[in-house]
């Protein structure tokens, strides 16, 4: 879920990353605010929203305001908790613990960002549990020791709920355990200003582009998996500003990433066309 | 006047009063015409009156008109003699005399004998063929094609009488095709048509009147034009992305009006033509719409508040609910059209207007359109130019004040009513008759009250929520009359329905607007079943369960048809195989040997270097470091319940197609997928009459092979009775929890609302119980998903199923190959 057309530039402290420069994030409600205070109470927070719409852009965003190394893991179906917590390895004669990414946010003072939780199986994913509550600590089984969690230690994780995630829904009780915060896509302004800046285009075409989008989306039962995303836009615009005529950069950069079916793709094209008309 | 004269009218006086009246009130404009003529003139109308009455009378009442505009009496007084020639000639004669001078007037003196010629030749051939060529109204005969153009229209005609073919079911037909796709369209339509009734005579005259699907068909082959049919789904997308509208589409009128078709709506529904233009036009005219529907052009409040302006104070509704128009107009008499013209315009530009705002660059498409297109003759052109003029006024902002005024957000179309009759009264744009009035719209463009309309629900209070109270099914919230469920097809020994005690005015199901009505005592008269199993129903308006209401008995289908099966398994072969090969392709990880196992054929690497580690740190790992080959027991199973009502049998919109021949091929792809993916799988159709029986038919159980006995099944699956999901859904539920997996998905295929012959047209009482049935579903750990055929869905499933689950197919084309598509990304697999 990076968002990376302005690079987010990190720094390596101990081993983690920790972003030096401010990544670009418009706020668009009161998500700061709740971040904060979620943070300040250093409760675990869910973010929830469809695929492209900023959540890891606001935590990295979120990171580097408040000073503290990101670590991202990606989950999967394959995930297993030692992917997660930890385990050896041999080294020369040696064998050697090597703690996992989530052992090393426990240690360090993290936050850890578990992308796409529901990916991952429940069985991996109960060792969050006891991090998420008033015990804030991890059990290593291997290593027979429980950490405490360091002070500034924080957890979040995401989801895209939508209708593919039907039977791989968090259970309740996990869920209960986090703030969750839901994303959307912004409101028509903001989103025009985060395409202008993200893809460093002008306000016109990038006022078009959310225009578009704002159409395009509600086609969002119609068989689209995923509407089009303010990642998309970013990109369409950066491919506009790289020279691209403009609905050929809708075309390559919003259409055909999003749907395999022709009518669907030519509903879609009349809709940029209306805001981008074909030059001639 | 001459002894002769006079004796010829005592004859007729004397034969008959009415004859002697006429002819002599007929005298005054002959006498001038001379001695002789007047003696011709009266034994051709005494010759015709002794002939035929009818005919006679006609003679003579339409004699002034007739020598007015021949200026005499001739040709027509000659013609008029071949009437006398055969036998039963009257309607034909009585069609002559009233349209001849009318031809004469607009087709010259050659065409009144060219018309007459054509005509008078099938007297002698036919009479009744006669009879309904004089007979069409000569403005549709001619049409625009002028004399010659007649003359190709009835050169076909001949060859076909050899076939016995009547010039009445050849014109009725021809001039509409002619209509749609000109004189050379004519030309191949009746050549194939006349090899169509070589072959069969009911057949052939079906093809004639345009009323059979190989006329049909044929026609969308050789229209010009831009065909609407296969494009209809880019439409509603384009519709629903612009307008967050998702109204089924309907198909439109054949019969052109003027050479125009038009999208037309009745607040509900889309009613597209079969052929636009161009794509252009196409688009246009589904944006301008779209546009009237969502810029409240037929808004509920917006309509009372335009009939309040003419002082009535309810707008009529016709049987239907919806509002008739006529008031509106009525009261401008024989000028009713202009100012019906003139309101479209004012209307159009309010509504165009408001588009623009949200769809940049729309009005510079709408005057592109028209003046790529050849501004029509006469008034409608006049009209024409204006709405152009108006367009370009209006983006140039030079519009007078109160049309100005039209082109901002916050008018409505009671403003444009009075715009309009501002304009009416200071106009000099000219009468207009209502065969030219569907020229003077631009492209795209259509008269807005050509259907009567159900008032729709200001924007933003139409989407109902559930928890809203009262809104849905209430008194006020306006649904499509659901059609009742009717004999299926196949022989369904259940059929004999005996009629329900309901009281109020709800009416049996699908007849009327839904109104909340009770059913009173247990279904009384109606003697469900014994046996079955009970289950609860929830009644939203006691907000309470009726325990066992319900009763479920599962029955086995007797239709089968291996043949079908066989038929649709080759017809998606290619389908089929795709599917296989995506699954296999998975197999390696989908059949993920189990890992970390205590004895196993191969070795887990992974583990074992890991538990040597942990071995050589100290530890003592567990010795689980072997992979097991074994087919991994599924996790997710999955129960697919068919909605097998009545309405599967019914065609989906003109495509030709059923509902139930895509169910068949979808069940049957879904039950190979499944086969091939492994996971445990059950196949139930459902139906119901009223609450004591609804009916679960196993195809096939989890316990049962997916075998040649469940593809038969399928294979000859139909549909009937009603809908009652919620007790299907509560059975279902039950046999699920017997299923071995973890995860357990019940799928529900349906195309419609949940709805049964005993719930008096409230649509909210099954569809609350429904969305209770779902919710104990989720209790038990199954989830409910369900993919859906009604373009409406998006109304009412996402409070049934929840957000998230539930999907919507317009398109049921797709249905086969998306139903195991849309399984397997349920159950999270990558295919």
């Amino acid at each position: 879920m990076g968002t990376n057309m302005s690079e987010t530039k990190m720094a390596e402290s101990n081993g983690l990353r920790l972003p030096f420069e401010e990544p670009f994030y418009q706020p668009v409600a009161n998500e700061v605010r709740v971040f904060m205070a979620a943070w300040d109470r250093r409760l675990p927070v869910m973010l929830k929203g469809p695929t492209g719409c900023g959540k890891t852009r606001f935590l990295e965003h979120m990171a580097w305001r408040l000073k503290r190394p990101l670590v991202t893991v990606a989950c999967h179906e394959d995930l297993t908790s030692s992917d997660l917590v930890g385990r050896f390895l041999i080294e020369g004669d040696e064998t050697v613990w090597q703690d996992g990414p989530l052992t090393k946010a426990v240690r360090e003072g993290a936050i850890c960002y578990l992308d796409e939780i529901v990916e991952a199986r429940t069985d991996t994913t109960v060792v969050i549990h006891p991090l998420t509550d008033h015990r804030r600590h991890l059990p290593i089984e291997k290593l027979g020791v429980e950490i405490i969690a360091h002070p500034d230690f924080m957890l979040v994780i995401s989801y895209n709920p939508g209708y593919q995630t039907v039977l791989k829904d968090l259970k309740p009780s996990t869920k209960q355990r986090f703030v969750g915060m839901n994303f959307n896509y912004p409101p028509a302004d903001v989103e025009t200003r985060i395409v202008m800046k993200e893809a460093g285009m002008d306000e016109s075409r990038a006022r078009a582009l959310v225009a578009a989008a704002g159409k395009a989306r509600n086609l969002k039962d119609q068989g689209l998996q995923e509407v089009t995303s303010t990642r998309a836009l970013i990109y369409a615009g950066a491919l506009m500003v790289a020279g691209l005529d403009a609905l050929e950069a809708c075309t390559v950069a919003i259409i055909h990433p999003q749907t395999d079916d022709p009518e669907l793709a030519e509903a879609l094209l009349e809709i940029f066309r209306t805001f981008f008309p074909e030059q001639g | 006047m001459s002894a002769a004269t006079e004796d010829i009218l005592d004859h007729l006086a004397a034969v008959s009063f009415v004859a002697g009246r006429d002819a002599r009130a007929a005298l005054p404009v002959v006498t001038p015409l001379g001695e002789a003529g007047t003696l011709r003139y009266l034994e051709t109308g005494r010759d015709l009156f002794f002939y035929d009455r009818e005919a006679g009378k006609a003679f003579f009442h339409a004699t002034a008109d007739l020598i007015m505009t021949f200026e005499g009496l001739d040709p027509w007084l000659d013609q008029a003699r071949v009437f006398l020639s055969q036998r039963g000639t009257f309607r034909a004669a009585v069609g002559f005399f009233e349209q001849a001078s009318a031809v004469r007037r607009g087709w010259g003196a050659e065409g009144e004998a060219l018309w007459f010629a054509l005509g008078a030749a099938w007297i002698d051939r036919h009479v009744d063929s006669a009879a309904s060529y004089f007979r069409v109204p000569v403005a549709i005969l001619f049409g625009d094609a002028g004399v010659e153009g007649l003359r190709a229209l009835l050169t076909p005609a001949e060859v076909l009488a050899k076939g016995r073919l009547g010039l009445g079911t050849y014109l009725d037909g021809a001039i509409k095709v002619r209509g749609i796709c000109g004189l050379e369209g004519v030309a191949e339509w009746t050549r194939r048509g006349g090899d169509v009734l070589a072959a069969g005579r009911v057949r052939g005259e079906a093809w004639f009147r345009l009323e059979s699907d190989e006329a049909r068909s044929f026609l969308l082959e050789v229209l010009p034009g831009f065909r609407m049919g296969t494009h209809k789904r880019l439409f509603g997308l384009l519709l629903q992305a612009w307008t967050g509208l998702h109204l089924p589409l309907e198909e439109g009128n054949w019969s052109l009006e003027g050479g125009r078709s038009f999208v037309e709506t009745d607040g509900r529904s889309l009613f597209v033509p079969a052929v636009m233009p161009d794509r252009e036009e196409a688009l246009l005219a589904f944006y301008h719409t779209g546009a009237h529907l969502v810029f409240d052009s037929y808004e509920q409040d917006a309509i009372h508040a335009l009939f309040a302006e003419i002082g009535v104070q309810h707008p009529p509704l016709d049987p239907d609910q919806r509002i008739t128009w006529r008031p509106l107009f009525a009261q401008f008499g024989d000028d009713m059209i202009r100012f019906q013209l003139i309101f479209d315009l004012c209307e159009d530009l309010r509504v165009d207007s408001a588009l623009e705002r949200e769809m940049p660059g729309y009005l510079a498409r709408v005057l592109r359109a028209s003046r790529q297109r050849r501004r029509p003759e006469g008034g409608a052109g006049r009209y024409y130019q204006a709405a152009v003029n108006m367009l370009e006024d209006g983006m140039a902002g030079r519009l007078p004040g109160d049309l100005a005024m039209l082109m901002t957000a916050q008018t409505g179309i009671v403003d444009a009513f009075r715009a309009a009759l501002t304009l009416y009264a200071t106009t000099d744009l000219p009468p207009i008759s209502l065969s030219e009035r569907a020229r003077a719209y631009l492209p795209g463009h259509s008269p807005n009250a050509a259907r009567p309309v159900y008032p729709r629900q200001k924007r933003g209070t139409d989407v109902p929520e559930m928890d809203g109270g009262g809104e849905l099914g209430a008194a006020g919230h306006e649904e499509k009359p659901r059609e009742a469920p009717q004999q299926a097809e196949g022989n369904d020994p259940d059929m004999d329905i005996p009629p329900e005690d309901i009281q109020g005015t709800g009416g049996r199901v699908g007849v009327g607007i839904p109104m909340p009505a009770k059913v009173m005592g247990s279904g009384r008269g109606v003697q469900g079943p014994k046996g079955g199993w009970p289950y609860r129903e929830w009644d939203y308006r006691q907000q309470s369960y009726k325990e066992g209401w319900a009763r479920v008995h599962e029955r086995p289908l007797r239709e089968h048809d291996e043949a079908k099966a066989i038929a649709i398994a080759a017809e998606y072969d290619g389908t089929l195989r795709r599917l296989k090969r995506a699954l296999q392709a998975q197999k390696p990880t989908r059949m993920a040997p189990r890992r970390r196992q205590y004895e196993g054929d191969e070795p887990d690497l992974e583990a074992a270097v890991q538990f040597v580690v942990e071995r050589r740190a100290g530890h003592s790992p567990k010795a689980g470091i072997y992979l097991q080959r074994r087919p991994q027991q599924r996790d997710t199973s999955v129960l697919l319940l068919a909605d097998l009502s009545t309405s599967i049998m019914a065609e989906a919109g003109d495509s030709g197609v059923r509902v139930v021949d895509r169910l068949r091929s979808a069940m049957l792809l879904f039950g190979e997928a499944l086969v091939e993916v492994g996971d445990p799988f059950a196949l139930y159709g459902f139906a119901s009459k009223y609450h004591d029986e609804v009916l679960l038919y196993p195809i096939k159980r989890f316990t049962d092979k997916f075998d040649a006995r469940a593809r038969a099944l399928l294979g000859g699956l139909s549909g009937r009775l009603a809908t009652r999901m919620g007790a299907a859904i509560r059975h279902s539920s039950r046999l699920m929890l017997r299923s071995p997996a973890q995860r357990r998905l019940l799928l529900i295929l349906s195309d419609g609302r949940p709805a049964d012959y005993d719930d008096a047209g409230d649509s909210r009482y099954l569809q609350e119980d429904t969305r209770m049935a779902v919710k104990e579903a989720q209790d038990l750990g199954i989830h409910a998903f369900c993919i859906s055929l009604d373009p409406c869905g998006g109304e009412y499933l996402p409070l049934v199923f929840g957000h998230g689950h539930y999907l919507v197919l317009p398109h049921l084309d797709s249905l086969p190959t998306r139903l195991p598509e849309i399984y397997l990304r349920l159950r999270g697999h990558n295919a």
